[in-house]
């Protein structure tokens, strides 16, 4: 498919100058900065966002009060009925709306056509949800009263989402918070607002067809001097769900956790994949290459680390630099289907790529492929980096920390399997991981008590692109917080017990006398 | 002009050689790809650096800032 992404921007209605804030349907003039977007493909500006002031917030924070008051009645399969109409036109815009993922974010095409179809399977996972939202009737102790819990919705929910998955994070949160009865106010990077404001007008106008009040689904492009602290310490907002670095959800626990609010903290992650001697070698290594090298390793589930026993080391190492020798000659445009891997998001990232290659070298570690920055034709923008692999140790200080590049450290085990999930423990992070092996008794170590102490741990799947059935988080310095699919809908809703006495008899709890 | 209360954001937005300056001196303006939240103050009092530490960045920003212009 030849992209041509003037067309992708005047389908979205996207032109030099874009307004940033929606509560809906309807868009604002705002009076706050004037922030452009570029490509990191070609560095070249995209197109402006006018950003939100302090007065745009208050009225679109407003809205959202009001909206929540009214659209907590909707019953909720009549909420999934505006999520199912929203994954329906997600459909329609898939190639465009991918192609400006790609363009805006640079992942290759294929992952962006994969980010929106994760859209579409979240809203049809809610859609589904929307008539399974439960609770659970219990015994009572006393005669005559019933003892049941339900889950009512919350109000307003903070979504903050980063640059490498722009529009999947916010579908995952909010089609789960609108078929609970909640409304958003999305807060999207400052690096992809414009894959934002298209998602949001592919979505406005089903929420006009069908009369959704504006205030449910709401989007708010500002700076953080105007949306930041400030944002978190707001009290009419009971939940956040913030996508970023440990840093910055440090920041967002600590502010949040003050107000005893809640938050869902999806943060970084230092994955690996164990690779032992029984595993299928070949098998290993094409999903590791993936789990390496895709989003140019700028995903929360990126492999990081290959831990490998040292029977199979030098075939899992020469294999890996083979793989990556196939790698290299596709490293480039990633709206060219021909290309694997895109550039990195700005050159900030292209800096810290070279330190960490830099740093791994001084801590003892050695280079066995990559590291360095792209130069020449189609390589303009500085942003294109060639995949790293790296032989180092575990304690590195380097190892221990999240380079959000394409580097990958390989480290040699010994002994049995056990050796090397405590070296797939031994990191802060606690996001991803996996096992490589036919062997039932080393898989199902790893996948037991003894075993990864992540958020996802896997048997023969790599580490990233998880599907969104499944919960979706980590532990540790990940944060903790879970989304997406399995029973994390509950978190978005307020958990509510209720005693019910239906006997003309006023027992208490316990046996308590209390005669007056 | 550079102030300890500007944003990380702004900083990396507009003064974008604070990046490497700063980081040279062990504070990341940069994590997963975005910049951190927080002023520049904020983030020189998490690595322990004084209000005169903090004075002297600022100082040395503005004088890269002017040499850049």
């Amino acid at each position: 498919m030849a992209i041509d992404i003037n067309k992708v921007l005047k389908t979205f209605g996207i032109t030099d100058v874009n307004q940033g804030v929606s509560t809906g349907n309807d868009w604002f003039d705002t009076d706050g900065a004037i922030t452009s977007s570029s490509s990191p493909i070609d560095g070249k500006e995209i197109a402006k966002v006018k950003n939100a002031t302090m007065e745009d917030y208050e009225m679109v924070m407003k809205k959202a009060q009001e909206a929540f008051i009214e659209w907590r009645q909707v019953p909720a399969p009549e909420r999934g009925e505006i999520v199912r109409l929203i994954g329906l036109e997600l459909r329609k815009y898939k190639e465009e709306l991918g192609a400006l993922v790609t363009y805006e974010m640079g992942k290759i095409f294929q992952e962006g056509l994969g980010e929106v179809q994760e859209m579409i399977d979240i809203c049809d996972f809610a859609v589904g949800q929307s008539r399974l939202i439960n609770g659970v009737s219990l015994q009572s102790e006393r005669r005559e009263h019933r003892l049941f819990e339900q889950y009512q919705p919350l109000g307003i929910v903070g979504i903050i989402t980063s640059f490498n998955f722009p529009v999947a994070v916010w579908a995952w949160n909010s089609a789960l918070a609108a078929i609970a009865g909640d409304v958003v106010i999305w807060k999207p990077s400052s690096k992809t607002p414009l894959t934002a404001l298209a998602t949001q007008k592919i979505i406005g106008k089903i929420l006009k067809e069908n009369n959704v009040p504006e205030g449910v689904f709401n989007l708010i492009v500002a700076k953080s001097s105007v949306m930041g602290d400030n944002f978190l310490e707001d009290r009419r907002i009971p939940l956040f769900s913030v996508t970023g670095s440990t840093v910055v959800g440090q920041r967002v626990g600590g502010i949040v956790g003050k107000r005893l609010g809640k938050t869902i903290l999806e943060l970084g992650g230092n994955n690996a994949v164990i690779i032992t001697p029984n595993a299928d070698i070949k098998m290993a290594i094409a999903s590791t290459v993936f789990g390496t090298v895709g989003t140019a390793g700028q995903r929360c589930t990126s492999t990081r680390r290959i831990i490998i026993h040292e029977s199979v080391y030098d075939q899992v190492k020469d294999s890996m630099v083979n793989a990556y020798k196939s790698v290299a000659a596709k490293v480039g445009n990633p709206l060219d289907e021909n290309f694997l891997v895109g550039p990195l998001i700005d050159v900030h990232s292209v800096n810290n790529f070279k330190n960490s290659v830099s740093k791994v070298q001084e801590e003892g570690g050695k280079i066995l492929f990559g590291g360095e920055v792209m130069e020449g034709e189609g390589f303009e923008s500085g942003n294109y980096v060639m995949p790293c692999i790296a032989e180092a140790e575990n304690h590195y200080e380097i190892v221990q920390e999240e380079t959000f590049a394409p580097i990958v450290y390989l480290i040699k085990y010994s002994g049995e399997v056990e050796n090397a999930i405590e070296i797939n423990n031994n990191v802060p992070q606690g996001l991803s991981s996996c096992i490589f092996t036919l062997n039932v008794r080393e898989a199902e170590k790893f996948v037991s008590a003894m075993g990864s102490d992540c958020g996802i741990a896997n048997v023969n799947v790599g580490t990233s692109g998880a599907e969104i059935g499944g919960a979706f988080g980590g532990e540790k310095d990940t944060g903790g917080g879970r989304e997406s699919g399995s029973d994390s809908w509950k978190i978005y809703m307020r958990r509510q017990t209720s005693t019910s006495n239906y006997g003309a008899e006023l027992p208490l709890a316990q046996g308590i006398k209390f005669d007056f | 002009m550079i102030g300890k209360n500007i944003t990380i954001e702004d900083l990396v937005d507009d003064y974008p050689f604070s990046v490497t300056f700063l980081q040279k001196k062990g504070i990341k303006c940069i994590a997963c790809g975005e910049p951190i939240w927080g002023t520049l103050e904020e983030a020189c009092l998490e690595k322990n650096f004084t209000q005169e530490d903090i004075q002297q960045f600022v100082d040395e920003l503005n004088t890269l800032n002017k040499k850049q212009n």
